[in-house]
This record gives C-alpha cells, structure tokens and sequence, in this order.
C-alpha cells in the first residue's frame, strides 16, 4: 500500500512535469502550435486558432494541479481525454499518410510515429492510475477495511 | 486512508466534474489573456488562409505557378542564386521533382545545424501542393537562420505536375 502510495506520487511527478513543459513550449508560440495542429488536417484553420490558444493552458494547469495536489482526479482525467486525444490524432495521421512533426513539444517536436503513441501509452497508463487511486472511498470499502 | 478533507480536493464525482470546469475556465481566460494582442489580429481577419505571422516573418511570401515558372527559367538561364528546395520526403523527391531541386525533407532538418547555402539568396520552397504544410514549416526554419528571400509556391508538385511542366527523377 505504502509502496502504491509512493509509484502514484512519482506518476504525478512526472505526469505533471512533462504537461507543464509541453504546455508551456506552446505558450510562447501559439502560431506555431496553431500550424502543428493544421498541419493534423482534421480542424478548420480557426478551431486550430482557438485551440493553440487555449489548449497549451489546459496542459500546463492540469499538470501544476496533479503535481500540488488540487482537483487530482480531474487533473488526471482531463490528461487522459488529452492523451486519447494526441493518440487518436497521431494515429489517424499516420494511417492517412500525412508527413507532420508531431507539434507535441514546439520546436523541439519529431515525427509523429508509432513511437510517439507509445509514448502517450505510457502516459495513458500513469494518468489513469492517478485517476483511478484517488476514487472516493465507497462505504462497502470502508466496512471490508474496518472488519 | 482517506480523510474527510479529501472530499474538497475533487475525490468525489461532484468535485471532479468540478475540478474539470475549474482547469478548463481557467485556462480559457488565461489563454485569452495572454494572447489578447493576437486574438485581435485573428478577430480583424489574419491568420485566416495561414498562421504565419507577416510581421515576424517578413522575408516569407506565396507565389503562384506563374511566378514559379518565371523563377525556374532564370534558373535555367544560370541563374546562381536562386535555389529550388523540395521540403517532401526522399522517396517522393525520388519518384519526380522539379528539375535541379534540393530534396530538403523537413524532418532532417530540424536540429540540424548544417543549413548553409553559399551564395543563395533566394530560395523557393515547395510541398505536393494542396494542404501541404512542411514548405511552410521549412521556410520559416530557414527564415529564422537568416534567409530573409523566401518564396513559397503553393500549388505545390502536384499544380507542377499537371500542367505538365519538366520533371527529373532521382538522383
């Protein structure tokens, strides 16, 4: 229990940590982000606006509250829809064949490949973790502890 | 090992669909905040055919096939300065190209240091055309690392290729 306990606060660590990097790396260049997410082919050039806009601060507050403690659950599942998402994306690219950088970290961004999913796999894995260690306590939970 | 205190920090369904509105409301006025400057531009009519920045990216322009065709006769006319870069993957640029192009994929270029073309002032840059986006991508790499004469030609190999205009395969 004890050992669960520590693996979720290092899944938190370094959930939080790697959304707040790639959220901020698309703060600072929004039309950058916008192209990256044009360049998917799957939304209108202004929904790519909007969403370079607003989406960069969804990533880095979902993270600084999954690292500080604040709306853990949410925070984790907010980071999950966002990683079903990324997934979906890089993976409907690849199958139709479209030649992008995978926009995830600005400038720093690679190919979106079967290697970037993997990635998003794992981060998959530890956000739903997250979620699902910090469920309420059922009151049937509590009876089986206290018997 | 759960306390009571826990029921304020969204480990109940309450809290987490409240925790979710809190993050998403929040990050819609922080993102509207901070970009309020760019969100005006957007509102008054840019960016609506490109995100790139005009006022960044000065040295960056589209140029239609005409003007494409123009560029490609001075080239052959020896013009030395001039050069054609094909920003598409090696296997396309291997199946046909525009004459004398450099295939220049923009996966292989990004980290890369080795950009230099001596006595090149002005590239034109070009994708297969339609929604293709990494002559865009390429130009503004190369914008950045001070090539400030950088045309783009939309239409792209595929507007090249219909009408017909000369080829070269490989190499």
């Amino acid at each position: 229990m004890i050992r669960n306990r520590w693996l979720i606060l290092l899944f938190r660590l370094i959930l939080g940590g790697v959304f707040i990097w790639a959220g901020a790396l698309k703060i600072v260049d929004p039309l950058g982000f916008a192209q990256s997410i044009k360049n998917y082919q799957v939304v209108s050039q202004s929904l790519a606006f909007l969403a370079a806009i607003w989406l960069p601060w969804v990533e880095v507050l979902s993270g600084a509250f999954l690292i500080l403690g604040f709306f853990k659950r949410s925070a984790a599942l907010l980071i999950s829809l966002m990683l079903i998402g990324f997934i979906g994306l890089v993976a409907l690219a690849l199958l139709r064949g479209i030649d992008t950088s995978c926009g995830c970290f600005g400038s720093f961004s690679r190919r979106a490949d079967l290697s970037l999913i993997l990635g998003d796999a794992v981060l998959l894995y530890f956000a739903l973790k997250v979620f699902f260690s910090g469920r309420p306590a059922r009151p049937v939970d509590l009876a089986r502890k206290q018997g | 090992m759960r306390t009571v205190g826990d029921a304020k920090f969204g480990l109940t369904g309450q809290g987490l669909v409240g925790g979710i509105l809190a993050i998403v409301i929040l990050s819609l006025i922080l993102g509207v905040a901070v970009n309020f400057p760019l969100l005006r531009r957007f509102a008054s009519g840019e960016f609506r055919a490109s995100f790139l920045d005009a006022r960044k990216y000065t040295g960056i322009r589209f140029i239609t096939l005409a003007e494409t065709e123009d560029l490609f006769a001075r080239k052959r006319q020896g013009a030395a300065e001039l050069l054609f870069i094909d920003s598409r993957s090696r296997q396309d640029y291997a199946a046909g190209h525009i004459p004398g192009a450099l295939s220049l994929p923009l996966d292989t270029v990004q980290g890369s240091g080795l950009l230099d073309f001596p006595g090149i002032q002005t590239l034109v840059i070009y994708c297969e055309g339609g929604d293709c986006q990494t002559s865009l991508s390429l130009a503004k790499i190369l914008h950045d690392r001070g090539y400030y004469d950088i045309r783009i030609f939309e239409g792209g190999w595929e507007e090249w290729r219909a009408v017909g205009l000369p080829e070269e395969k490989w190499p």
